[in-house]
Protein backbone atom coordinates (compact mmCIF):
# COMPACT_ATOMS: atom_id res chain seq x y z
CA UNK A 1 0.00 0.00 0.00
CA UNK A 2 1.85 3.13 -1.23
CA UNK A 3 1.04 5.87 0.99
CA UNK A 4 3.06 9.24 1.65
CA UNK A 5 4.99 8.98 4.53
CA UNK A 6 3.89 12.22 6.36
CA UNK A 7 0.29 11.04 6.19
CA UNK A 8 1.55 7.75 7.80
CA UNK A 9 3.27 9.65 10.31
CA UNK A 10 0.40 11.46 10.99
CA UNK A 11 -2.10 8.22 11.35
CA UNK A 12 0.72 6.75 13.59
CA UNK A 13 0.45 9.99 15.91
CA UNK A 14 -3.68 9.88 15.59
CA UNK A 15 -3.66 6.48 16.75
CA UNK A 16 -1.11 7.32 19.97
CA UNK A 17 -3.01 10.15 21.12
CA UNK A 18 -6.51 8.45 21.19
CA UNK A 19 -4.38 5.52 23.03
CA UNK A 20 -2.42 7.88 25.45
CA UNK A 21 -5.69 10.22 26.14
CA UNK A 22 -8.90 8.11 26.31
CA UNK A 23 -9.51 6.21 29.43
CA UNK A 24 -9.32 2.55 28.44
CA UNK A 25 -8.19 2.16 25.46
CA UNK A 26 -5.92 -0.74 24.28
CA UNK A 27 -4.83 -0.21 21.00
CA UNK A 28 -5.87 1.45 18.12
CA UNK A 29 -5.02 0.09 14.41
CA UNK A 30 -5.39 1.72 11.17
CA UNK A 31 -5.78 -1.35 8.51
CA UNK A 32 -5.40 -1.45 4.81
CA UNK A 33 -9.12 -3.11 3.25
CA UNK A 34 -7.18 -6.40 2.54
CA UNK A 35 -6.06 -6.85 6.29
CA UNK A 36 -2.77 -5.18 6.55
CA UNK A 37 -1.46 -2.78 9.43
CA UNK A 38 -1.03 0.45 8.34
CA UNK A 39 -0.52 2.89 11.72
CA UNK A 40 -1.10 1.74 14.74
CA UNK A 41 -0.37 2.02 18.60
CA UNK A 42 -1.10 -0.36 20.98
CA UNK A 43 -0.14 -1.81 24.83
CA UNK A 44 2.14 -4.40 24.67
CA UNK A 45 -0.60 -7.19 24.49
CA UNK A 46 -1.69 -6.51 21.27
CA UNK A 47 -0.42 -7.43 17.69
CA UNK A 48 -1.60 -5.19 15.12
CA UNK A 49 -1.04 -7.30 12.26
CA UNK A 50 -3.31 -9.96 14.21
CA UNK A 51 -6.20 -7.09 14.88
CA UNK A 52 -5.73 -5.56 11.06
CA UNK A 53 -6.64 -9.12 9.08
CA UNK A 54 -9.73 -9.78 11.62
CA UNK A 55 -10.53 -6.27 11.43
CA UNK A 56 -10.08 -7.00 7.49
CA UNK A 57 -12.59 -9.77 7.92
CA UNK A 58 -15.10 -8.32 10.17
CA UNK A 59 -15.88 -5.55 8.25
CA UNK A 60 -15.74 -7.38 4.44
CA UNK A 61 -18.63 -9.53 6.76
CA UNK A 62 -20.43 -6.54 7.82
CA UNK A 63 -20.68 -4.87 4.35
CA UNK A 64 -21.96 -8.19 2.66
CA UNK A 65 -24.46 -8.04 5.93
CA UNK A 66 -25.80 -4.49 5.14
CA UNK A 67 -26.10 -5.37 1.30
CA UNK A 68 -27.80 -8.47 2.23
CA UNK A 69 -30.38 -6.38 4.29
CA UNK A 70 -30.67 -3.62 1.86
CA UNK A 71 -29.38 -1.44 4.64
CA UNK A 72 -27.29 0.94 2.17
CA UNK A 73 -23.22 1.13 2.42
CA UNK A 74 -21.84 0.04 6.00
CA UNK A 75 -20.40 2.70 8.07
CA UNK A 76 -19.14 1.09 11.46
CA UNK A 77 -19.18 -2.20 13.78
CA UNK A 78 -19.06 -2.73 17.10
CA UNK A 79 -18.93 -5.71 19.51
CA UNK A 80 -19.43 -5.38 22.51
CA UNK A 81 -17.70 -7.97 24.81
CA UNK A 82 -18.13 -8.84 28.85
CA UNK A 83 -14.68 -6.70 29.15
CA UNK A 84 -14.72 -3.99 26.78
CA UNK A 85 -15.48 -3.61 23.01
CA UNK A 86 -14.06 -3.41 19.68
CA UNK A 87 -14.93 -0.51 17.34
CA UNK A 88 -14.29 -0.51 13.94
CA UNK A 89 -15.01 2.35 11.07
CA UNK A 90 -14.24 3.27 7.65
CA UNK A 91 -11.36 5.82 6.89
CA UNK A 92 -9.84 7.26 3.84
CA UNK A 93 -6.10 7.50 4.14
CA UNK A 94 -5.01 9.54 0.77
CA UNK A 95 -8.07 8.55 -1.14
CA UNK A 96 -7.08 4.51 0.53
CA UNK A 97 -10.51 3.00 1.89
CA UNK A 98 -8.59 1.71 5.35
CA UNK A 99 -10.53 1.02 8.78
CA UNK A 100 -9.52 2.35 12.14
CA UNK A 101 -10.07 -0.17 14.90
CA UNK A 102 -10.08 0.69 18.69
CA UNK A 103 -10.23 -1.73 21.07
CA UNK A 104 -10.86 -0.92 24.88
CA UNK A 105 -11.65 -2.36 28.04
CA UNK A 106 -14.93 -1.28 30.23
CA UNK A 107 -13.57 1.56 31.38
CA UNK A 108 -13.92 3.50 27.97
CA UNK A 109 -16.77 5.15 26.88
CA UNK A 110 -17.92 3.99 23.82
CA UNK A 111 -19.71 7.13 22.68
CA UNK A 112 -16.50 9.15 23.44
CA UNK A 113 -14.41 6.89 21.30
CA UNK A 114 -16.88 6.83 18.22
CA UNK A 115 -17.00 10.65 18.36
CA UNK A 116 -12.93 11.04 18.88
CA UNK A 117 -13.21 8.12 15.66
CA UNK A 118 -15.06 10.74 13.77
CA UNK A 119 -12.73 13.65 15.06
CA UNK A 120 -9.65 11.24 13.84
CA UNK A 121 -11.22 10.60 10.45
CA UNK A 122 -11.78 14.19 9.45
CA UNK A 123 -8.10 15.14 10.96
CA UNK A 124 -6.81 12.60 8.51
CA UNK A 125 -9.28 12.51 5.21
CA UNK A 126 -8.37 16.21 4.83
CA UNK A 127 -4.41 15.67 5.47
CA UNK B 1 -33.44 -33.19 4.75
CA UNK B 2 -29.29 -33.38 5.74
CA UNK B 3 -27.11 -30.36 5.63
CA UNK B 4 -23.24 -30.82 4.69
CA UNK B 5 -20.75 -28.24 5.08
CA UNK B 6 -17.78 -28.16 2.64
CA UNK B 7 -14.74 -25.98 3.03
CA UNK B 8 -12.40 -24.59 0.27
CA UNK B 9 -9.71 -23.31 0.82
CA UNK B 10 -5.74 -22.85 -0.81
CA UNK B 11 -3.65 -20.56 -2.20
CA UNK B 12 -4.71 -17.27 -3.28
CA UNK B 13 -5.46 -17.09 -6.79
CA UNK B 14 -6.20 -21.08 -6.81
CA UNK B 15 -9.88 -20.46 -7.51
CA UNK B 16 -11.84 -20.80 -4.14
CA UNK B 17 -14.14 -17.94 -4.77
CA UNK B 18 -14.66 -18.82 -8.60
CA UNK B 19 -15.11 -22.77 -7.92
CA UNK B 20 -18.12 -22.09 -5.44
CA UNK B 21 -19.20 -19.40 -7.64
CA UNK B 22 -19.03 -21.86 -10.59
CA UNK B 23 -21.66 -24.08 -8.73
CA UNK B 24 -23.82 -22.50 -6.20
CA UNK B 25 -27.35 -22.38 -7.37
CA UNK B 26 -27.83 -19.09 -5.14
CA UNK B 27 -26.22 -15.77 -5.44
CA UNK B 28 -22.79 -16.62 -3.97
CA UNK B 29 -21.78 -14.35 -0.99
CA UNK B 30 -18.38 -12.97 -1.71
CA UNK B 31 -16.08 -10.76 0.95
CA UNK B 32 -13.65 -9.58 -1.98
CA UNK B 33 -11.73 -6.34 -1.30
CA UNK B 34 -8.93 -4.70 -3.13
CA UNK B 35 -5.99 -6.06 -3.05
CA UNK B 36 -2.82 -3.92 -1.46
CA UNK B 37 -0.12 -6.57 -1.26
CA UNK B 38 1.92 -5.86 -4.72
CA UNK B 39 3.63 -9.63 -4.60
CA UNK B 40 0.15 -10.45 -5.77
CA UNK B 41 -1.03 -10.83 -9.58
CA UNK B 42 -4.49 -10.08 -8.44
CA UNK B 43 -7.12 -6.99 -8.02
CA UNK B 44 -9.34 -8.54 -5.55
CA UNK B 45 -9.07 -11.00 -3.11
CA UNK B 46 -11.00 -12.51 0.14
CA UNK B 47 -10.77 -11.37 3.86
CA UNK B 48 -13.75 -12.94 4.78
CA UNK B 49 -15.87 -15.89 3.47
CA UNK B 50 -17.68 -16.85 0.27
CA UNK B 51 -20.28 -18.89 0.20
CA UNK B 52 -22.68 -20.76 -1.65
CA UNK B 53 -24.81 -23.91 -1.98
CA UNK B 54 -25.93 -26.37 -4.23
CA UNK B 55 -29.25 -29.26 -3.59
CA UNK B 56 -28.34 -32.77 -3.92
CA UNK B 57 -31.13 -35.11 -5.63
CA UNK B 58 -31.91 -36.63 -3.07
CA UNK B 59 -33.04 -33.55 -0.91
CA UNK B 60 -29.98 -32.80 1.23
CA UNK B 61 -28.35 -29.66 0.88
CA UNK B 62 -24.71 -29.13 0.95
CA UNK B 63 -23.27 -25.35 1.60
CA UNK B 64 -19.75 -24.55 -0.12
CA UNK B 65 -17.58 -22.08 2.51
CA UNK B 66 -14.44 -20.71 1.12
CA UNK B 67 -11.93 -19.36 3.12
CA UNK B 68 -9.05 -16.66 2.95
CA UNK B 69 -5.84 -17.96 1.67
CA UNK B 70 -3.12 -16.29 3.28
CA UNK B 71 -2.29 -17.24 6.39
CA UNK B 72 -2.79 -13.62 8.35
CA UNK B 73 -6.19 -15.12 7.66
CA UNK B 74 -5.96 -17.89 9.30
CA UNK B 75 -8.55 -17.07 12.40
CA UNK B 76 -11.41 -18.04 9.45
CA UNK B 77 -9.69 -21.12 8.59
CA UNK B 78 -10.57 -22.12 11.88
CA UNK B 79 -13.81 -20.62 12.14
CA UNK B 80 -14.74 -22.00 8.89
CA UNK B 81 -14.14 -25.66 9.19
CA UNK B 82 -15.37 -26.16 12.02
CA UNK B 83 -18.10 -29.02 11.56
CA UNK B 84 -17.41 -29.35 8.36
CA UNK B 85 -17.89 -32.95 6.90
CA UNK B 86 -15.31 -32.02 3.94
CA UNK B 87 -12.09 -29.81 3.21
CA UNK B 88 -11.21 -29.51 -0.64
CA UNK B 89 -7.44 -27.82 -0.74
CA UNK B 90 -7.09 -25.55 -3.91
CA UNK B 91 -3.14 -25.23 -5.26
CA UNK B 92 -2.39 -23.18 -8.16
CA UNK B 93 0.60 -25.08 -9.97
CA UNK B 94 2.16 -21.57 -11.50
CA UNK B 95 2.63 -20.18 -7.96
CA UNK B 96 6.65 -20.07 -7.33
CA UNK B 97 6.65 -23.52 -4.88
CA UNK B 98 3.44 -25.36 -5.30
CA UNK B 99 4.51 -28.59 -3.04
CA UNK B 100 5.57 -25.60 -0.39
CA UNK B 101 2.27 -23.85 -0.52
CA UNK B 102 0.61 -27.44 -0.09
CA UNK B 103 2.37 -27.95 3.22
CA UNK B 104 0.74 -24.91 4.78
CA UNK B 105 -2.44 -25.99 4.65
CA UNK B 106 -1.27 -29.39 6.15
CA UNK B 107 -0.14 -27.72 8.79
CA UNK B 108 -2.61 -24.91 9.47
CA UNK B 109 -5.37 -28.13 8.91
CA UNK B 110 -3.54 -30.57 10.30
CA UNK B 111 -6.23 -30.61 13.40
CA UNK B 112 -8.90 -30.92 10.89
CA UNK B 113 -7.35 -33.02 8.99
CA UNK B 114 -7.06 -35.88 11.46
CA UNK B 115 -10.81 -36.58 11.09
CA UNK B 116 -12.34 -34.81 8.21
CA UNK B 117 -12.21 -35.95 4.56
CA UNK B 118 -9.99 -33.75 2.52
CA UNK B 119 -9.28 -33.88 -1.77
CA UNK B 120 -6.59 -32.11 -3.31
CA UNK B 121 -7.08 -30.00 -6.78
CA UNK B 122 -4.42 -28.63 -8.32
CA UNK B 123 -4.89 -25.72 -10.70
CA UNK B 124 -3.07 -24.76 -14.09
CA UNK B 125 -1.46 -28.12 -14.78
CA UNK B 126 -1.37 -28.02 -18.45
CA UNK B 127 0.75 -25.28 -18.37
CA UNK B 128 2.47 -25.64 -15.60
CA UNK B 129 3.84 -28.86 -15.29
CA UNK B 130 5.96 -29.35 -12.54
CA UNK B 131 5.36 -30.14 -10.02
CA UNK B 132 3.11 -33.33 -11.22
CA UNK B 133 0.36 -34.76 -9.50
CA UNK B 134 2.86 -37.89 -8.43
CA UNK B 135 5.25 -35.24 -6.79
CA UNK B 136 2.22 -33.87 -4.80
CA UNK B 137 1.00 -37.32 -3.95
CA UNK B 138 4.98 -38.25 -2.78
CA UNK B 139 4.69 -34.95 -0.26
CA UNK B 140 1.69 -35.95 1.19
CA UNK B 141 2.87 -39.86 2.31
CA UNK B 142 6.01 -37.89 3.32
CA UNK B 143 3.46 -36.31 6.10
CA UNK B 144 1.62 -39.55 6.64
CA UNK B 145 -1.70 -38.04 4.13
CA UNK B 146 -2.82 -40.00 1.80
CA UNK B 147 -5.33 -38.24 -0.05
CA UNK B 148 -7.11 -38.01 -3.43
CA UNK B 149 -4.97 -35.54 -6.14
CA UNK B 150 -6.79 -34.19 -9.24
CA UNK B 151 -5.76 -31.61 -11.64
CA UNK B 152 -8.63 -29.07 -11.81
CA UNK B 153 -10.49 -26.10 -13.84
CA UNK B 154 -12.58 -24.58 -10.84
CA UNK B 155 -13.94 -22.86 -13.81
CA UNK B 156 -15.64 -25.76 -14.87
CA UNK B 157 -18.98 -26.90 -12.99
CA UNK B 158 -17.85 -30.50 -13.72
CA UNK B 159 -14.49 -30.29 -12.03
CA UNK B 160 -15.99 -28.62 -9.23
CA UNK B 161 -18.16 -31.49 -9.18
CA UNK B 162 -15.94 -33.90 -9.50
CA UNK B 163 -14.03 -32.67 -5.83
CA UNK B 164 -17.15 -32.83 -3.99
CA UNK B 165 -17.61 -36.85 -5.38
CA UNK B 166 -14.22 -37.70 -4.45
CA UNK B 167 -14.48 -35.97 -1.23
CA UNK B 168 -18.33 -37.96 -0.41
CA UNK B 169 -16.50 -41.13 -1.89
CA UNK B 170 -13.97 -40.61 0.62
CA UNK B 171 -16.29 -39.93 3.41
CA UNK B 172 -17.76 -43.17 2.53
CA UNK B 173 -15.02 -45.21 2.17
CA UNK B 174 -14.08 -43.43 6.27
CA UNK B 175 -17.12 -44.87 7.51
CA UNK B 176 -16.76 -48.14 5.57
CA UNK B 177 -13.29 -48.69 7.52
CA UNK B 178 -14.41 -47.47 10.76
CA UNK B 179 -17.61 -49.25 10.98
CA UNK B 180 -15.56 -52.49 9.88
CA UNK B 181 -12.75 -51.77 12.60
CA UNK B 182 -15.63 -51.64 15.13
Amino acid sequence: MNIDVGILANARNECRKLLTEQVGVLGVVISSVDGFDVASAVTRDLEPAKIAAMASSIAAIGIVVSQEASLGASKSITVNTEDGFVYITNIELAGQLCALNVIANSSAILAQIIYHSGEIKRRLEVS
Amino acid sequence: MKEYKLVFTGTTGAGKTTAINAISEVPAVKTDVANTDSTLNKEFTTVGLDFGQINLANGDRVRLFGTPGQSRFDFMWKILTKDAFGLIILIDNSRPEPLADLAVYLEGFAQELRNTPCVIGVGRTEEHHTPSLDDFSTALESKGFTLPVIPVDVRLPKDVILLIELLMAQAEADMQEEFLSQ
